[in-house]
């Protein structure tokens, strides 16, 4: 009885190392960190720490260290804690706070309305079973044991980024592995079931970022949780996805992370550092998956396009803005490239000819069916639908073109990337089949952010 | 748009109550998976414990007595079956390469003797695979005995001409 507890204890030891790593990045970038709820700062930390900790591991096998666990913690934590000293003394220990600002002072917190009560009961219950279900049953699923799980225990017991003995798409960018592995330095050895709990807090910290990010667009509590309720309990893959350790999940939060402060900032209602917090989701972005780079792309092209539609009168300098997430994109990219560059690295390649008709047109049934298909996202696209009618014409007149076009373009590029896909006629369903759950997953906590703004344009919502 | 506060309460009450429908086919979709995990954590079959119960699990830990953790083996098998996946996450950090049971004998003995593979693991046991005879007949292949579902042969690739098409 003693070790489980011993493991638990080591596991949890290990995630609040991340967590620590994180919010001393966070408290770098961002002025003022109290300007963050304590939930919001958990949730924006880990996304951080996990980028700066497996970042590290690269480097470490890049300089020729073999991982041990002091090696691997120790001098990231040592070094932000430096960088926070130096901060301190540079703003002579102010705690970021100008001479003309006062504190913050929070609102006395509003008691819970019954909704609230069974939005929070609800998604307890679903993380009670997520968390048990992933955490006692060992790794399973189909990417976890090919790709994602192989190579974390491969990593752990070679003690590097070594990839010499398996071949498992091994240009795959490196964060979930690397973490897993790290979590298996924790407990000492590879313990995949306990690892796996590493998910559900993964998408417990996504609906935290989103809840926040919901609160800070103008949502009370009530419709904040709702909507926070209604993307965790709509259709199977989300709930799924909290059990599995593949790297869609931490993709889905990277992306909301990134988007959400970029909208938050097109509103002008980002916390000051917003833009440099995002910038480091950007990078974790490119660094958690091979579809991040393109998805940072068209977060960044929407924001882009957005800004010169509704010009705002400091267009320069807002165009400027966005080199930062720029800059984090190209941090969290090039790494692993210039990595697989000197291991030489075969870097996969789909070998696209032309774009297939019959393919595009097939795709679109597919995606058309899977966007309303309860199975699979319940009824959050079709409640899409309604807030884009709810929003009106304030669509084109607000940042919110934004995320009109973030997902209005992701989901035609799901489309082309299906029509040039070299696939043989009998093997394309399986593969949409295989895949297509997958990419609205990443983007679908960015639909759940405009839906927000539809039940805000309503008004409503339960319990008002 | 601005619509009317009943058009609003009714759209409001329209969404909740499919939801509310969602969640509850949520509960009936995911209750034998809380079912079985209730059973587990009541028996306290779980973690490692869970993986005991597949055979071919129980055959991999065989092999991995077997194989030493440096050598390299090639896997027969054809990816689509989804246990090559298994065989290698289990076996690392044992180098793999799969091979699918038609590979023609030629192109077996070349890729044994240029991934310098001592070992070769054949999934199914009981079904014929296209190199089984030019594998019974040469002297490079010693059959080593493993209960189980599959079939476990010490390779000396260096016997092997590996040729290519020789």
């Amino acid at each position: 009885m003693i070790d489980p507890a011993l493991l638990v204890c080591r596991l949890l030891l290990g995630l609040g190392a991340v967590l620590l790593l994180g919010y001393g990045w966070l408290a770098l970038l961002v002025p003022r960190p109290l300007d963050f709820r304590g939930l919001e700062k958990v949730a924006l930390s880990w996304g951080s720490g996990a980028t700066l900790l497996t970042l590290w591991m690269l480097v470490l096998t890049w300089l020729g260290h073999n991982f041990s666990l002091p090696l691997i913690i120790i001098p990231p934590l040592a070094l932000t804690g430096v960088a926070l000293s130096v901060k301190k003394m540079v703003s002579g220990g102010s705690r970021g706070l100008s001479p003309d600002e006062t504190p913050l002072t929070p609102a006395p917190p509003s008691p819970f309305t019954d909704w609230d009560w069974l939005f929070v009961g609800l998604l307890a219950a679903l993380f009670l079973f997520a968390t048990f279900r992933a955490a006692l049953y060992p790794m399973w699923a189909w990417d976890t044991i090919a790709t994602w799980g192989c190579k974390a225990k491969v990593f752990y017991q070679s003690r590097g980024v070594d990839l010499a003995c398996i071949e498992a798409h091994n240009y795959y960018p490196n964060l979930v592995p690397l973490l897993l592995s790290y979590l298996y330095f924790c407990l000492g050895r590879v313990n995949d079931h306990l690892a796996q709990g590493l998910f559900p807090l993964w998408g417990a910290l996504l609906l935290t970022l989103l809840h926040s990010l919901l609160r800070r667009m103008g949502l009370n509590r009530t419709q904040a949780l709702g909507v926070t309720t209604f993307l965790a309990l709509n259709g199977t893959v989300f709930v799924v996805h909290l059990y599995i350790a593949y790297a869609d999940l931490p993709l889905a939060y990277f992306t909301l992370a990134a988007a959400g402060l970029l909208y938050l900032w097109l509103m002008d209602k980002a916390p000051r550092g917003g833009l440099a917090l995002a910038a480091s989701f950007f990078a974790g972005l490119a660094w958690c998956k091979y579809e991040g780079p393109p998805l940072a792309g068209t977060v960044l092209l929407a924001a882009a396009l957005t800004l010169a539609w509704l010009r705002p009168p400091d267009l320069k300098s807002r165009f400027i803005n966005l080199g930062l997430p720029l800059l984090g994109l190209g941090a969290g990219y090039l790494p692993w490239r210039l990595f697989s560059a000197w291991r030489h690295i075969e870097i996969g390649a789909d070998h696209v000819h032309s774009l297939y008709p019959q393919q595009f047109l097939q795709a679109f049934s597919y995606l058309g069916a899977a966007l309303v298909d309860p199975f699979y996202f319940g009824f959050l696209w079709p409640g899409l639908v309604l807030a884009l009618i709810f929003c009106g014409r304030s669509l084109w007149r607000s940042p919110r073109l934004f995320l009109a076009l973030f997902l209005g373009g992701n989901l035609l590029a799901i489309l082309v990337a299906y029509g040039v896909a070299p696939t043989s006629a009998e093997e394309f369903p399986s593969y949409i089949r295989n895949t297509l759950d997958r990419l609205l997953l990443h983007i679908t906590p960015v639909a759940a952010l405009l839906l927000g703004e539809g039940v805000k344009e309503l008004g409503g919502g339960p319990g008002t | 748009m601005k619509l009317s506060q009943t058009w609003r309460r009714w759209l409001i009450r329209l969404f909740l109550g499919l939801w509310g429908l969602q969640i509850i086919w949520l509960g009936w979709f995911f209750a034998p998976e809380v079912q079985d995990l209730a059973w587990r954590l009541a028996s306290h079959r779980i973690g490692a414990a869970i993986r005991q119960e597949d055979p071919f699990y129980r055959w991999l830990l065989v092999l991995a007595d077997k194989i030493p953790p440096q050598a390299t083996y090639v896997f027969l098998d054809n990816y689509e079956a989804g246990k090559e996946i298994e065989a290698r996450y289990h076996l690392t950090p044992r180098r793999h390469v799969l091979l699918p049971p038609a590979v023609p004998p030629d192109f077996l003995f070349y890729a044994l003797r240029q991934e310098r593979a001592s070992y070769l693991i054949i999934r199914e046991g009981d079904k014929s695979w296209d190199s089984q005879e030019a594998v019974a007949q040469s002297p490079a292949f010693r059959a080593v005995p493993v209960p189980g579902p599959g079939l476990l042969f010490r390779v000396d690739y260096a016997r092997l001409l590996g040729r290519f098409y020789d």
